[in-house]
């Protein structure tokens, strides 16, 4: 009879109307690393919500070491040996490393003890194998840094339970390198981490176990070694993909943008490339290659100050947003809820603020043409919604990037960037975001795709331009077009 | 379904509740003192809160675009001094009008032009207006060292503007205007997605800065003639007129509903919050409360109407992950 640290038995979570997890049942063992992978919506989150106190479960019961366990919150939980690491750090960016690690733990006595704090805090990151300043402010450190910070946090409440929800979403390929020892050493503590991610090639590297979620209830589960990625992933959507990147027969037309030593600051340097009409042009590079910036630069967020810009054959100085947009760039931001769409307004107000002047009547705005505007498009991409007038944020995050798509082909953009179009949104949602990159291109728009997912920019684009350091360092086309290639290039 | 109905019905009740609450005090006040409900009354109520109501207007434009704008009490006061200054030099009223309105755009416009240009959220505007109040404030009192000013007013169109309903018939044309083109044109849709994130509006190719430098324009315009229309009531101008007012105009927005947080609101419920804000004054005189006390009422109002937009968001923001639970 093998022991298991937490046993999650017959866990049902009903919200009004709807039955977000469906007796599940889940046993974690100490000194594993667990993978739970899921759609958006299969709910893991939820789940994780049940674990960590913030909900209360409808029915079921969690034990903890054999024990029966009832959880009041976050705080409690993580009192109780469970802690969970978000996306989104729960950190004070304007403390040091030492007084977040015991953020409202200082005082035994009436007074605060700090040398005994800060010598606790350098401990816990030894324990960790990092010798690290803890009087650094956090906001000063780098996303791998925080992390390391809230893992701290985690062992200084000895957590037996970690749960990190997509730890390596926004860390540089460098970083995940760094993160998983420490994972190794969580487990060599016989710590239990329960690992959330969509990449599947992290949990095969570094998990033990797999549990895959949909509809709310457990659909598969077993050890990493006896379960094929093409297994999961078929699990996951409940259907199986044969291929994971459509193809698509595009044809290849006249240049729309060229790009000459384009420069900005320090940010991007002495850029040039040609993007003609069909073409996927795929940018890859490590996070602060200069990728974004020079999308950024190109569509006038910040104008250039070198170089030149030709559209359709014309030189062009774009110096604003709307400069760009009205030579039909459209720009798909990495950050949707930052700046990619407005989440408590409506799907027709969204699609239709790059366009108003079209969904007027003289001088007023028409809503019904609003709505046709945006039904138009919920057809057209699939957007799938109870209704066209629906506020953002009761959308998944794949059908809001649907949207954020539609705002620009309703702008009439010939060009699109697209950066990290498919950045936390579920398996079957990439792949119609990327059916939908292949009709937009074989109807003749041009695309630049900026992605951090190697696979990704490998199976859709035409040809990848390769970013280091501000420069284009390198272009791979055709046969050269292989993830060690691209690496080569984008590290030192 | 019937829990749908009665959830509206409590989502309705929190969302209005400092209205109902002001509404419970009219009808009190109304039982205890029967004039107090008389047409008249009614009339000398609006008529009381046009000119803040003027002003409240224009600062729904800067909310709901996402930002405060301090500076309006002060613009209220100088417009005044200054037309009535110039009527009283003989020059046509229509020129001093100009003037004054000129003032109050020319203070908006600068305030628009520093805001936008440093790229500053609620908190720059906040300071930039404050400094600019101050500013104006100070050149309001110079001309008459601080003094009053009577002002020899002939019989016309300035005088005309102050008496009997044109006040309210200002207020009210603006606030329907105002909440037209807010609701109807593409100006007031971008100002909506500059108020809820201003990054969204910029990224979808809004002219950003021009758009905000209007909505100050706008308001100092308003406040120039909110100054204009009460010097014509009183005939005279008073350099410190205006003291205040910018926190009666955010309180009247807020009490009518408009979140402090910007994108969204409505000019109309502006002028329920003022005429409310008005009528409880009006009723609590009535009811002999000193102003003392009255001040202290008010302010716990404020409060509430902020408390209560707050919680609203609150229980808004929970019911939407719920539903995201199951639409997710």
């Amino acid at each position: 009879m093998e022991k298991y640290i937490l046993e999650m038995k017959g866990i049902t979570k009903t919200f009004p109307g709807v039955v977000a997890l469906d007796d599940v049942s889940l046993k974690v063992k100490s000194g594993t690393v667990h993978a739970l992978v899921g759609e958006n919506g299969a709910g893991k989150s939820t789940l994780m919500k049940i674990l960590t106190g913030v909900y209360e479960a409808t029915s079921g019961e969690i034990y903890l070491d054999g024990r029966k366990l009832d959880l009041y919150g976050v705080k409690d939980a993580q009192e109780k040996g469970i802690s969970i690491i978000f996306q989104e750090f729960n950190l004070i960016n304007t403390l040091t490393v030492a007084e977040n690690i015991f953020l409202g733990r200082y005082n035994d006595s009436q007074y605060i003890n700090w040398k005994q704090i800060r010598t606790k805090a350098h401990e816990l990151l030894e324990r960790l194998g990092f010798n690290f300043d803890v009087d650094r402010i956090v906001g000063t450190l780098s996303t791998a840094e925080k992390q390391l910070v809230e893992i701290a946090k985690a062992l200084s409440y000895n957590a037996k339970i970690i749960v990190m929800d997509e730890p390596t979403s926004s860390l540089t390929k460098k970083e995940i390198e760094m993160l998983f020892p420490i994972i190794e050493n969580l487990r060599s503590n016989n710590i239990a981490v329960i690992y959330i991610s969509h990449k599947l090639e992290e949990v095969f590297q570094i998990c033990d176990v797999v549990s895959i979620l949909r509809d709310g209830k457990i659909v598969g589960e077993s050890d990493i070694n006896n379960i094929t990625r093409n297994e999961i992933i078929e699990k996951m959507v409940g259907r199986s993909l044969d291929i994971e990147y459509p193809k698509r027969n595009s044809v290849l037309g006249e240049t729309v943008l060229e790009v000459k030593n384009l420069s900005r600051n320090t940010k991007i340097k002495d850029i040039s490339f040609a993007l003609r009409r069909g073409e996927v042009l795929g940018i890859a590079g490590l996070v602060g290659a200069g990728r974004t910036e020079l999308a950024e630069t190109i569509f006038g967020v910040h104008p250039a100050d070198g170089g030149e810009i030709f559209i359709k054959g014309e030189k062009t100085a774009i110096r604003s947003t709307r400069e760009a947009k009205e030579h039909s760039i459209g720009f798909v931001t990495e950050d949707r809820r930052g700046t990619g769409i407005v989440i408590d307004m409506n799907i027709p107000k969204n699609i239709t603020i790059t366009k108003l002047n079209a969904v007027k009547n003289r001088w007023l705005l028409d809503k019904r043409k609003e709505e046709a505007v945006a039904s138009e498009y919920v057809d057209k991409l699939d957007i799938r919604t109870p209704s066209v007038n629906q506020i953002l944020n009761n959308l998944s995050g794949g059908n809001q990037q649907k949207v954020v798509l539609s705002k620009w082909l309703f702008s009439d953009a010939d060009i699109l960037i697209l950066d990290e179009p498919t950045r936390g949104i579920d398996v079957g949602a990439k792949y119609e975001i990327y059916c939908l990159i292949n009709t937009l291109v074989e109807q003749g728009k041009a695309i630049i795709m900026i992605s951090s997912e190697l696979p990704e920019v490998l199976g859709m684009s035409d040809r990848i331009l390769v970013m280091h350091n501000g420069t284009i360092k390198g272009e791979l086309t055709g046969e050269d077009m292989t993830a060690e290639n691209v690496m080569q290039i984008a590290v030192d | 379904m019937k829990s749908m109905s009665i959830r509206k019905i409590k989502n309705l009740i929190r969302s209005n509740f400092i209205l109902i609450v002001i509404f419970l005090i009219i009808i009190i006040t109304g039982i205890i003192e029967s004039n107090y409900l008389s047409f008249n009354n009614l009339l000398n109520v609006l008529r009381q809160v046009s000119v803040i109501g003027i002003v409240a207007c224009g600062m729904t434009y800067c909310l709901i675009g996402g930002a405060y704008d301090l500076s309006v009490g002060s613009i209220v006061s100088l417009t005044g001094v200054i037309t009535i200054l110039t009527i009283n030099a003989g020059v046509s009223e229509f020129i001093a009008i100009l003037y004054g309105l000129l003032a109050g755009l020319g203070i908006g416009i600068t305030n628009g032009i520093l805001i936008s240009s440093i790229n500053g959220r609620s908190g720059e505007a906040f300071i930039i207006t404050y400094g600019m109040q101050v500013v104006a404030a100070s050149i309001a009192l110079f001309p008459s060292n601080g003094l009053f000013i009577a002002g020899r007013v002939p019989e016309g169109f300035f005088k005309f503007l102050g008496q009997g309903v044109m006040p309210i018939v200002i207020f009210l044309s603006i606030a329907i205007i105002l909440q037209f083109i807010l609701s109807n044109t593409q100006y007031g849709r971008q100002m909506c997605f500059i108020g809820s994130n201003m990054d969204v509006a910029r990224l979808s190719g809004v002219r950003v800065k021009l758009n905000r430098v209007t909505y100050f324009a706008i308001s100092g315009l308003l406040s120039a003639i909110a100054g204009i229309v009460l010097c014509s009531r009183v005939t005279s101008s008073n350099p410190t007129a205006g003291t205040g007012f910018e926190m009666d105009a955010i309180a009247a927005v807020v009490v009518g509903g408009t979140s402090m947080s910007g994108g969204s609101g409505n000019v109309i419920r502006t002028v329920v919050g003022a005429v409310a804000i008005g009528i409880m004054s009006n009723a609590l005189n009535i009811l002999g409360i000193t102003a003392y006390h009255q001040q202290i009422l008010k302010g716990l109002l404020i409060i509430a109407a902020v408390a209560m937009d707050i919680l609203n968001k609150t229980i808004k923001n929970r019911e939407m992950e719920h539903e995201k639970a199951y639409t997710g």
